[in-house]
Formats: structure tokens, sequence, C-alpha cells
């Protein structure tokens, strides 16, 4: 899977790129509207992630270009948040979803993920680690092939979990993950503990193994 | 302040003119009259006199004379009565056969002494012509007074249709204006120097506020944005770090403060924003909406960590519940709010959520606020400085409210802490014109 970046901060650039270097993408930058431009025009991606305020334009003439030219690469666009004319601008132009600014990187390549599942149904809406396997399709979980019943949070954040795994979620990025903003985040961490109680449960009751790591009480880790 | 009772420009000249004329014509009436009675008397006299001189020829030659007018009575006196008022005037009615009705005359009586003979002279004039020479300075001023008036009035009211229409046009776009709008304001054409002064002045007024508008505006949506890159690479930094276990075994509260602080300012930024988005009224995406669907939503989201929390919702919704509003706003008062229940809600009763045709109604169950119930929906009010929150929740609901002719009220009653979001009856934008 190959994506490009169009961030002007390089910093911020750099960060994403190696998270998803990490988690299993090819991934390219480029620093300005027209270096994003002349890129797409070129190389084929699958999915470009466009911050809509770039120093030498709008974000949103690369979705323009996309689809004017008939493009094969989903679209995710980065916007301020509370800039609803840009989100519901940028949708209409034909972006498949957008993300705003500060985001957490777990959050970004949830939003990946989702959109390339969407996007192709080649097969790869099953995720594997191990015993667990998730299909998106039918949302169902199976251990050891056996089907568990979780409830749609704790789908959700097994989900979270399974695309971000060995990386550490921080509960402000579940809580926004799993609520949004309906709930003041110092209620959502305790409703957080709650849920992956319950889920660590349900995994090992079917003969699952435990690999969900609270992390100095930051956050919590999916890995082996 | 004392109310005054506002009076158009237009009336209130009418009404001035009105009054002078009407003086004008007071004063005049008086003088007239003034100087017919003048007349009158001196005219009376000098037909007085010349009867009396006739009558004083006559009895100088013929002694007494024999044929008399009607109007004259003549006797001879015994003496003369030195004490008696001479000459002496009266105005009586007098039968006037051939018109058969009764005339006003006045009558003139004097003594005098011709030829050793005392006599006794009575000489009645009729005063009706005169009179009515009075009456007709009256019977033509009144009615040109009632013409004039009239005219006055014709006049004005024809001239504030035409006269006062640039005034009114302008009015009308201060009116409309909107700030950040964009679309300029048209030049109204008059000739009229106090209005063209007065849009000279509205336009450089306009000139101004677009000015700071545009530079508050450009400022606020750059802070909002650009701090949000640097914070994002912030995060993504110390995420990075939360994620290297030799670092965290070591400074873990640290990276938590730094990590915590930054979601803070990020997000303080975003609502910031969006308070300063709403007060410049740039969510005016009106649609009329009936609340119920959105509450409803709303509640769906926020249902599972009732449930986690032991806490029951009641609701009540009315399809009658219908707000003029931007969608998007009314999602950020129901959010808010219910939040906000959520957050603080005890589990003595359950939160309780109604609507009616004119009425928004909130509660839930909790001790009473210990300080400022009244300073409740202002920005960073915190109760007890809970750190938790940013307290801004309230007062972004209250400003939503507040441009949407909705008032918001809070109250604690029976240990419950309500919310009532009702319509505005009173018209806050009375027409101008």
């Amino acid at each position: 899977m190959k994506l490009l970046i169009v961030e002007d901060n390089r910093h911020l650039a750099d960060d994403i790129t190696r998270f998803l270097v990490d988690s299993g993408f090819v991934v390219e930058q480029a620093l300005t509207l027209s270096e994003g431009l002349k890129k797409i025009n070129v190389y084929q991606y699958d999915l470009v992630i466009v911050d809509i305020g770039l120093p030498d334009g709008n974000g949103l003439d690369i979705v323009k270009e996309i689809r004017k030219k008939k493009i094969a690469s989903a679209i995710l666009i980065v916007t301020a948040k509370n800039a609803i004319e840009d989100k519901v601008h940028g949708l209409e132009l034909g972006a498949d979803d957008y993300i705003t600014k500060p985001f957490h990187k777990a959050e970004l390549n949830a939003r990946i993920r989702s959109i390339l599942r969407r996007n192709k149904f080649d097969g790869n809406n099953i995720l594997n680690m191990n015993e667990i396997k998730m299909d998106t399709m039918a949302a169902q979980t199976f251990v050891h092939n056996k089907p568990i019943i979780l409830t749609r949070k704790e789908y959700d954040l097994l989900l979270y979990f399974m695309v971000n795994r060995n990386k550490v979620l921080t509960k402000e990025s579940i809580a926004e993950h799993l609520w949004g903003d309906h709930v003041d985040q110092a209620d959502s961490f305790d409703f957080i503990y709650n849920h992956i109680k319950n889920l660590r449960k349900k995994i090992m009751n079917a003969g699952g193994k435990d690999y969900i790591k609270s992390m100095y009480g930051m956050g919590y880790k999916f890995s082996e | 302040m004392k109310k005054i009772q506002s009076i158009k420009l237009l009336s209130k000249t009418t009404l001035f003119y009105l009054i002078f004329t009407f003086l004008a014509f007071f004063l005049s009436a008086v003088f007239l009259t003034n100087e017919a009675e003048e007349f009158i008397n001196d005219e009376l006299e000098h037909r007085f006199n010349h009867t009396e001189r006739k009558i004083r020829r006559q009895l100088k030659t013929d002694r007494y004379p024999d044929r008399m007018p009607e109007t004259v009575e003549l006797s001879e006196l015994a003496n003369i009565d030195s004490s008696a008022q001479i000459p002496l005037y009266s105005d009586t009615l007098i039968f006037n056969a051939d018109l058969e009705e009764m005339q006003l005359y006045r009558k003139k009586t004097i003594e005098f002494e011709e030829k050793g003979h005392f006599y006794k002279l009575s000489v009645s004039k009729s005063l009706e012509d005169f009179y009515r020479l009075k009456d007709d300075i009256f019977g033509a001023l009144i009615p040109a007074f009632i013409i004039l008036a009239l005219a006055i009035i014709l006049f004005n009211s024809l001239l504030s249709g035409t006269l006062f229409k640039p005034f009114n046009k302008i009015l009308s776009q201060m009116r409309t204006y909107k700030v950040g709008s964009e679309t300029g304001v048209k030049q109204v054409t008059t000739s009229t120097s106090e209005f063209k002064k007065m849009q000279q002045l509205f336009h450089e007024m306009l000139d101004r506020i677009e000015k700071d508008y545009r530079n508050l505006k450009e400022y606020t949506e750059n802070m909002a944005h650009e701090i949000q890159t640097p914070l994002t690479v912030i995060r993504n930094k110390t995420e990075n770090l939360i994620a290297d276990e030799a670092v965290m075994e070591k400074h873990a509260s640290t990276v938590k403060t730094i990590y915590d602080e930054t979601n803070h300012i990020s997000k303080l930024g975003n609502t910031l924003n969006l308070l300063t988005k709403i007060e410049n009224q740039e969510f005016s995406q009106t649609e009329r909406i009936t609340t119920r669907q959105v509450i409803e939503k709303h509640l769906e989201s926020i249902s599972e960590l009732a449930r986690l929390k032991s806490l029951k919702i009641e609701k009540q919704l009315s399809d009658q519940h219908v707000l003029n509003i931007d969608p998007f706003l009314l999602d950020i008062v129901i959010k808010n709010l219910l939040r906000n229940a959520l957050h603080y809600a005890s589990q003595d009763g359950p939160i309780k959520i109604k609507t009616t045709a004119e009425r928004f109604i909130l509660s839930n169950y909790g001790q009473p606020l210990e300080q400022g119930v009244d300073r409740l929906f202002e920005r960073f009010f915190r109760e007890n400085g809970t750190q938790t929150s940013q307290g801004l929740g309230l007062s972004l609901v209250k400003k939503i409210c507040d441009l949407n002719r909705l008032t918001i009220s809070y109250a604690h009653k029976d240990n419950q802490h309500i919310f009532t979001i009702a319509k505005s009856d009173e018209d806050l934008n009375p027409d101008i014109s």
C-alpha cells in the first residue's frame, strides 16, 4: 500500500511517515501543493492525505485534480477543527473522509485502514493476530475460529488495537476514537478501563491470550 | 433611564408647524377684530354726530321737529340731570319689521340745551352690518387655517415618501448589514447634504469595522490553525516518548504532564475559535429543526456512558419543539448540556430531558452549586475550580442561545440542577422604521 502525505510541516510529515511506515505502508511526502499535484500526476497512490492549509494554496485543489483526472486514489483530508465549511466542501469534492487537527497518529492509521477496507473488496477485510481474527465486513470477532460476542464499543476498541498493534494508544486517543467529544475525557477514562477489562475477559474466556498491556497509566499497547 | 416616546421627525415638524400657524392665525384674528371694532366705533360715532347735528340744526330753526326718523327719540326735559353719564351708550335688540327679525342696534343718549330748552336725544343705529363684517373676518380666517393645515399635513406626508426615501434606505442598510458578509453596501443616491454626510460616515464606519473584523478574524483563524500543527507535533513527539519504555521508567509523570497540557491547549484553542466564530455569526445556515430526532441521536451516543455510570435517562420529547437554528450550533448546545449533565449527575435519580412546544428542560440530580450561580455561564468558570473541564461549555451554549433568540436559565430545585431553554417572547430586534 502506497500513501502520499501532503503536509507543509516537516516534523509532522516525518512523524506521520515514520508511524505509517511502521504500520506497513510505503509512504511519500510532499511539502507543498505544487509538489503534491506533481506527484499525483506521476505516481500511483492508494491513498492521499492532504492538509487543506498549505503555504502555496488550498489542499482541496488536490482533491479536485484527483477527481477531475479520475485518478484511482482514495483521499483523506486534514482540516482545522470547526472548519466545517472545509469538511463539507472537501467531502462534496470527493474526499473519502476527513480528520481534524490535532489528530492522534493511531486515529489517522485507523481512518486510513477503514478507507482502504471500504474501497477495496479483495479480502483485506479480515484482520488477524495469532488466534484472534476480525471480519470487518460482517463485524464479527473470532478467537481460535470461534465467534465471540462483543458490544459495539468493545468491537471498536479491539479493531482500534488490531490496526494499531505494537503502538501505545493513549487514553485520550482511545476516548476520542470511541466517543468523539460527546463525553468529558475525565469521565471516559474510567469507562475505557471498564471496556478493556471486559474485552480481556471475553478473549481470555475463549482461550485467547491477554495482549493488552497498560502503559504507565497513560495508555495501552496491544502486542505479543 | 426614562423611556421617551419616539415621534417621527416629520410628524414632529408638522406638529410644530401647525402650532405656529395656529398661533399666527389666532393673533391676526385678534388684531383684525380689534381693528374692526375700532372702525365700527369710529363709524358709528360719526353717524351719531351727523344725526345729532341735523337735529340740533332743526331745533335751532323750528324749535321742535315734527318729522323724525324712527330711530331717533327726542324729548324735552325740565332740567338736566347732571349726575347722568353723558353721553350714554347701550346695545339693544330692536325688532325689524321689514326683515322680521331682531337686530342689534346701538343707542346713544345725550342731553343738551338749545335756546333755553333742555332736551334728551336718543339715536339708534343698526350694528348688524358692522357685526356681519366682524364675523366675516373669523369666517374667512378659520377655513383658511383649516385649508393651510391640511395642505401642510398632506405635503409633509408626500414628502416623507420622497424626501426621506434615501434616509430610510440607509437605515435599512444599517439594519441588515452583517459584518464580514463581504457583500458591500450600495451607495444610496441623495442630494440632501445631511443624508450625504450620514451615508459617508456610515461607510467610513463600516470600513473601519470591516478592517478590524478582518484583522481579528485573521488573527483567530491563524492562531487556531497555525497553533494546531505545532501542537500536533508536540503531541506526536510526546507519544513517541510514551512508547519508549526507557524514558517512561524515568520521566513518566513529566511526559504525562506535557501530554495533558498539550491536549488542554489544543482543546482550548479549538473552543475559543469556535466561540469567536459563533460570535461573528459565521454559522448562519438557519433551518427549521424539529429537535426530537436531534436529541434522540445525542441520547443514543451517550446512552452507553450513562449505563456505565448507572444513570437513568428519562425523556419526554415533543414534536412541537421546533427551533430556527443552524444544525451545527444545535448539536453543540445539546452535546454540551448532555455532557455537562452526565458529568455532574449523581445517582440519586434520573437525568430528565423534556421538550414542549416552547421549552427544552434538562435536569440532573446533584448538590447545589457552592458558589457563583450567576457566574455559571461565564467563560472559565469552574465549580470548585475543577481542572478536568475547560470551563467553556456552558458559555458556548449561552452564546449560541443569545444569538438565536433563546433564553437559557438555570435553577436548583429539589436537589436537581435544571437548565431551561425557552424561546424568547419579546422581539429583540424591533423594526426601526
